[in-house]
């Protein structure tokens, strides 16, 4: 089968079935009874992720090179990521409402890059002499798999802050290690509670200063974390995973521009805004070990986190400057 | 007298060690970083909005004084903050000096102890202890040696004495954001250092040539020039490799280091991505350009003629000469040409094309045989030393094991014999679910 043919079949393949996707996780979360419909959300993640690496390897076969070359790849690249650490978050949480945010996003951008974008931007362009090297492979797809780790944690701390929204929260998920211990007041012992001391380092064995109960032990049983608590923590850890390959990602970057040019970093846009989606992730994950501070301002820098990878993603690219630049249409 | 300055000097010495205490603990809040993080990043997304760098006509005119951007952002409020060079200004680096005293002071003040804690860890005597964990059950099993094969086989590190046991796991979660942060100091140090001791320069060197390093655009104080400028590089050749639709593929210049008195030293072809070390002086293939035609008038002999590039804009370069056909110079051609490929466009004194021509392809001009030999490139080497790359790139390994180590999560199990009633219980640091999932699996096993 001529390989064009498919990749054309492809793009449009999975932007349908993206779209099928999204449509079964919202209606899924409308009528909770209909326990099928989220079932059929993940097989289509499961299709789409399949559908675009199919069509990034005919690419690749077809090129001859990584088919990380123009906007139109990177973007398929892109949705590939999210669909992959979707299904992972997923799993991880057995919580189908991480669907209902990544679906729409990964939607989004497959019917942009196989709707939107000009013809003449969709097809393998040659590489410029500057790009022909082995980093390439190793720097861009680490990026773009960080971006993707990053957009699908910031979206499940959205979809924490929308459920969330106007409610007094307690969290137990804290990376602190508060979010270790029982919510005392729920557990009638009579405990002064601010005489816990709840630290860092909280070897609880010594700091916890309590005062003894004045009632016996009831039979202890193991507290369920809540839906939110899952929610929030496995944002945390699929930003955790993102975090690091951001970090080699801009490393090996700045490696290969040594290798290459002599300067491992010369703040070009593209350069600079990877270095604050780094930081505000670092902020994000700072803030989560911040006494005081659990729940929704960690979430917050990490939903504005979204808005950073864009512009560091895309948003770049509209300055139409540098080696970073995938070129545009206007 | 004595008494009363002496207990003075003490309440002196008193504040000036409370104040330290004082700005220590202020410089090692957490609150703080967060803030210098996000600062760092407000501050960068300035320099990638406001073109950096540009003549200051540039700023002159898309920054005019009336109407000023905002009501205030004139081109002089502009360069007088530094806006045009924001990376480099006095009040950028001096956020980050602080963000690296806030990292030094964070690591001894905050991660040392709690690796510390993490390290000092204890029984728990007590059945009341479990209560505050949230993961903590009363179960029925035989014997502590029961749960310490089960925890065991989970990967935990076990003590156990006759009635209690504790469990950890996953301690390089609390060693690596350690690593990440002595990492970033590294960084930090070798980019000062590369600063104040590195160099950058620039030459443009026709086929054939050989040079001094002259053209230093930036040195750092402390850099030795005179070091750079001992020896000789000859430029062998330069050429470039086109693809069979014309496009460039690849450029490559055959460089060779020579001493003062001609010796070759090394010799090196090199292309983009692919540069040539010399005594920590590395050459990067980065520009090129036409220097010279060779020409043969009639049956003369051979001479060269210089190129000048026509267009400053870098897309659709042109060279271009111009070639007397009379002794006296009052007659030429124009001889112009894009590229190195070999195709050249002769044009007369009236700018109309006479024919194009390739190299060794006699032409008749004004009743003269015109013969081009041959195009003579010149290679654009970008030429530098920065001896803070190994302590960056020492800082850079260190980050990417840290913050990879610093996904582990960090969780403790205890156990507790209490008569014939067992109780156990556990926490996490990072991986809340997961470790969930982990504490049932084993409750399950009991």
């Amino acid at each position: 089968m001529n390989l064009v043919n498919l990749q054309n079949t492809l793009d449009n393949i999975s932007f349908a079935v993206l779209f099928i996707t999204m449509l079964c996780y919202w209606v899924g979360t409308a009528f909770p009874n209909l326990t099928f419909l989220p079932k059929i959300g993940t097989t289509g993640m499961v299709i789409a992720n399949l559908a675009v690496a199919t069509l990034l390897i005919a690419r690749w076969i077809e090129a001859g090179y990584f088919p990380l070359s123009n906007l139109y790849e990177s973007l398929f690249f892109l949705t590939w990521g999210i669909t992959a650490v979707h299904l992972i978050a997923e799993n991880m949480s057995n919580s189908r409402l991480v669907g209902v945010v990544t679906s729409p996003v990964a939607m989004g951008i497959t019917a942009f890059a196989a709707l939107s974008l000009p013809p003449e931007m969709q097809h393998s362009e040659p590489l410029v002499p500057a790009l022909k090297s082995n980093w390439l492979m190793m720097h861009v797809s680490v990026m773009m798999f960080s971006y993707s780790a990053l957009m699908v944690g910031s979206l499940m701390a959205i979809a924490f802050l929308i459920l969330t929204q106007g409610k007094e929260i307690q969290l137990r998920g804290s990376s602190v290690g508060t979010g270790a211990y029982r919510n005392v007041k729920k557990l009638s012992l009579n405990y002064k509670t601010e005489s816990v001391i709840l630290d860092i380092d909280n070897s609880s064995g010594n700091t916890a200063v309590l005062t003894k109960p004045t009632t016996e032990v009831i039979s202890l049983t193991p507290e369920k974390l809540s839906l939110i608590d899952t929610l929030d923590n496995i944002s945390y850890r699929i930003i955790g995973l993102g975090f690091p390959l951001l970090t080699i990602g801009i490393i090996s970057g700045g490696v290969w521009a040594n290798e290459a040019w002599g300067s491992y970093w010369s703040w070009d846009p593209k350069e600079t805004w990877a270095l604050i989606t780094w930081l505000v992730f670092a902020a994000y994950l700072h803030a989560r070990i911040t006494k005081g501070w659990q729940g929704k301002k960690p979430a917050i820098l990490a939903a504005s986190g979204f808005v950073v990878v864009w512009v560091c993603y895309l948003g770049v690219n509209l300055l139409g400057k540098g080696l970073h630049s995938y070129g545009w249409f206007f | 007298m004595s008494i009363s300055n002496s207990s003075q000097n003490i309440s002196v010495n008193y504040s000036i060690n409370w104040f330290f205490r004082k700005v220590i603990t202020t410089i090692a809040d957490l609150r703080l970083a967060i803030l210098l993080l996000l600062i760092i990043a407000f501050f960068s997304i300035s320099g990638t909005v406001i073109e950096q760098n540009q003549p200051i006509n540039y700023y002159q005119e898309n920054y005019p004084e009336s109407p000023a951007l905002f009501g205030f952002l004139t081109w002089q409020v502009l360069l007088a903050i530094g806006l045009n060079h924001v990376y480099t200004t006095w009040w950028y680096l001096s956020i980050l000096v602080l963000f690296g005293s806030s990292l030094i002071a964070c690591t001894f003040r905050r991660q040392l102890p709690a690796l510390k804690a993490a390290k000092i860890w204890s029984f728990y005597e007590e059945s009341r202890q479990f209560n505050k964990l949230a993961l903590s059950a009363e179960v029925t099993t035989q014997s502590l040696d029961n749960i310490n094969s089960i925890i065991t086989q989970k990967g935990y590190q076990v003590y156990q004495n006759d009635h209690s046991l504790y469990a950890q796991k996953g301690i390089s979660g609390r060693i690596g954001p350690i690593i990440v942060h002595i990492g970033m100091i590294l960084v930090l140090l070798g980019a000062i250092w590369g600063a104040f001791t590195g160099f950058f320069a620039q030459e443009m060197i026709a086929s054939g040539e050989t040079f001094t390093i002259q053209n230093f655009l930036e040195a750092g104080k402390f850099s030795n020039l005179n070091h750079a400028q001992s020896f000789d590089i000859k430029v062998n050749n330069f050429w470039i490799k086109y693809t069979p639709d014309g496009a460039v593929d690849q450029f490559y210049s055959d460089l060779s280091v020579v001493n003062k008195t001609g010796e070759e030293l090394e010799r090196k072809t090199i292309f983009v991505n692919q540069p040539l070390r010399y005594n920590g002086i590395t050459f990067y293939q980065t520009n090129w350009s036409i220097s010279g035609v060779k020409i043969q008038l009639n049956n003369s002999t051979i001479c060269q003629l210089p190129m000048v590039e026509l267009t400053s804009e870098r897309k659709g370069r042109i060279w271009g000469t111009w070639i007397p056909t009379k002794p006296d110079l009052s007659e030429g051609i124009s001889l112009i040409t894009k590229d190195l490929q070999g195709t050249m466009f002769l044009y007369d004194m009236e700018g109309k094309l006479i024919s194009a021509v390739r190299p060794n392809m006699p032409v008749e001009v004004n009743g003269i045989t015109l013969k081009v030999l041959d195009l003579i490139g010149s290679t654009g080497l970008q030429i530098k030393s920065d001896p803070g790359v190994p302590l960056v790139y020492l800082g850079f390994a260190l980050l990417m094991i840290g913050v990879v180590m610093g996904y582990v999560s960090f969780s403790q199990i205890w156990a507790l014999q209490e008569g014939d009633r067992y109780f156990i219980g556990g926490k996490t640091n990072r991986a809340q679910v997961a470790f969930e999932k982990e504490v049932y699996q084993i409750l399950e096993q009991l």
